[in-house]
């Protein structure tokens, strides 16, 4: 039943206890991500030297899709390069907007949130950290 | 057949009700639809569903325009609502309603065509902390732009309007005075009538949103003592696009058209137009017609129902929804207030509003997540979003156990 696999036992464990949950100490760039109509509101903090983001992490109020959403990527985005980020970014969206799309096995566990696409209202959560992390990028702390 | 228990002897017949609503046969997600989703948009009787498909079918024309029987027909029909419409509110007369979109834009009506012109730097318009964005934005607006200044009287934690404050705010600077009848998002009933008769006590003429009100009590504008009353069809078994704004007549009469076009006019040339009279001098272009024609219908529905019946099949449902959500433990309803509208919004601990709707849906509830147009009630309330229920007369008993049993199930998957 698609309700199972929207709220599956890893969604859940990330809601449960996301990772990264908490201020970076030292964050680079951060970015505030609010849905209104949702309720959702997160901080995404990120660490980048050159061109990686060494730490990731995010605070705040918000549904299980949005805190899963943002525990999940925070976890993927440690050590990666914003460009690959980026490039990421874009098979995700796929992902969330095509429920025939093969999973990205760059996406890794990421993936199993692709059942989101049967929600079309709750897309926006699932979306919500990853565009909060682009704006992060664009705009630097200080 | 279930007839719940009633405290008045004419009870409504739910069961037999609900069939005259099409809608409600339906399954969602495999379950039968449970409909709790009605401050938002009420379902429609074949009434209106009927009344409006006849119009298409039967007499589809331009209203006060051709000479020929289908113009003829159609507006005899549009005008027969506008005095539906007047009877719903006790109107002294069809020439107070207006005709428009919706609650919204007669609100923004008032403001730009009554409020604007006479507004001056330093002027006040006081509003109320549990007012729907409808009824604050089209205010901010114009302060903005004429450098006016918005006071917002406080509510308290049961969700009230404190009326010493709210008087203390009234000053010899206010200009006009918003308040929402039956507030959306904590169904607070304001005490309408004793606002009217302070505001009457400093001159100051009183909007009121009845958007919510319509629906479950009877409204009688002229009782109320207010200036503006505005409403919407759709929250009262009529179709969307199309509401009403009531006001006294001599102040429609002293109001200058805000929307210029055909219709409004009685004469138009180069040199200059003359306006037509009221209402039409409010109504520019070509009107929702069958729209009109649906609301029309709507306030037939409800006459014919029963509005006392209605109230008494809604206040049982919000008591016994109350009573049994009082019991579940981490939940808590935001807005208690003394005298409220059927409507129940609530948090539920370690469970997101959104999640809620999104599992509850699967068991065919409809409910309302969010902040439900009233921002400004969430930040006070410190909570991000809410849950909410709302009533009709087409709900049941039953809907309830269901409801409760979806909450359970969304606890259980995350909590």
């Amino acid at each position: 039943m698609a309700l199972d696999k929207l709220y599956q036992q890893l969604v859940l464990d990330h809601n449960r206890a996301p990772r990264n949950f908490g201020s970076v100490a030292g964050a680079t760039h951060s970015a505030r991500g609010r849905d209104a109509l949702c309720g959702d509101d997160i901080l995404v903090e990120l660490v980048v030297e050159g061109d990686r983001i060494v730490r990731a992490g995010f605070s705040g109020e918000a549904c299980a899709i949005t805190t899963a959403s943002a525990s999940m990527l925070t976890e993927w985005l440690i050590g990666r390069s914003v460009s690959e980020f980026e490039h990421a970014f874009e098979q995700f969206e796929q992902v969330l907007a095509n429920p025939d799309e093969p999973p990205c096995p760059e996406l890794g566990d990421i993936n199993e949130l692709s059942a989101v696409s049967a929600f079309p209202a709750r897309v926006r959560n699932a979306l919500l950290p990853w565009r909060t992390a682009v704006r992060a990028l664009s705009s630097p702390e200080g | 057949m279930e007839t719940v228990e009633s405290k008045i002897r004419d009870q409504i017949n739910v069961h037999t009700l609900r069939e005259q609503f099409p809608v409600l046969s339906r399954e969602v997600h495999g379950k039968p639809l449970v409909y709790l989703d009605n401050a938002a948009t009420a379902q429609r009787p074949l009434k209106v569903i009927e009344a409006m498909d006849d119009f298409y079918r039967r007499y589809n024309a331009n209203v006060h325009r051709g000479v020929h029987q289908l113009s003829v027909e159609a507006s005899e029909k549009f005008e027969q609502s506008r005095s539906a419409v007047a009877r719903l509110l006790n109107a002294t007369s069809e020439r107070e309603i207006v005709f428009t979109r919706g609650t919204t834009e007669a609100v923004n009506l008032v403001a730009n065509s009554f409020v604007r012109p006479k507004l001056k730097p330093g002027d006040e318009i006081l509003i109320t902390h549990m007012e729907h964005h409808s009824n604050i934005v089209p205010w901010q607006m114009l302060c903005e732009q004429t450098g006016a200044e918005l006071k917002v009287a406080p509510i308290n934690q049961r969700g009230e309007l404190i009326l010493e404050e709210f008087e203390s705010l009234i000053s010899d600077r206010t200009r006009i005075i918003g308040v929402v009848h039956v507030s959306n998002a904590l169904g607070t009933v304001n005490p309408v009538g004793e606002i009217c008769a302070m505001a009457k006590n400093h001159g100051v003429p009183v909007l009121v949103d009845g958007a919510q009100a319509t629906p479950h009590e009877k409204v009688d504008v002229q009782a109320l003592g207010c200036d503006f009353y505005c409403i919407s069809a759709h929250k009262m078994y009529g179709p969307t696009g199309i509401g009403a704004l009531w006001a006294r007549e001599e102040l429609l009469e002293a109001m200058p058209p805000w929307q210029g076009g055909g219709e409004m006019i009685q004469r138009v040339s180069f040199s200059g137009t003359t306006y037509n009279e009221i209402p039409h001098k409010f109504e520019a272009g070509t009107p929702n017609i069958s729209g009109a024609i649906g609301f029309g219908a709507a306030v037939e529905f409800l006459e014919e129902v029963g509005i006392e019946r209605i109230a008494d099949h809604e206040m049982r449902l919000l008591d016994h929804a109350t009573q049994a959500m009082s019991k579940v433990d981490g939940l808590t309803i935001i807005g208690q207030a003394e005298h409220k509208g059927p409507v129940v919004s609530f948090t539920l601990d370690g469970v997101h509003p959104n999640d809620i709707g999104t599992i509850i849906d699967h068991a065919g509830v409809a409910l309302r997540t969010g902040h439900h147009c009233a921002m400004p009630v969430m930040e006070f309330f410190e909570v991000p979003a809410t849950a909410r229920i709302s009533f009709a007369v087409y709900n049941l008993h039953s809907e309830i156990d269901v409801f409760l049993a979806g909450l359970e199930k969304a606890r259980t998957m995350l909590a």
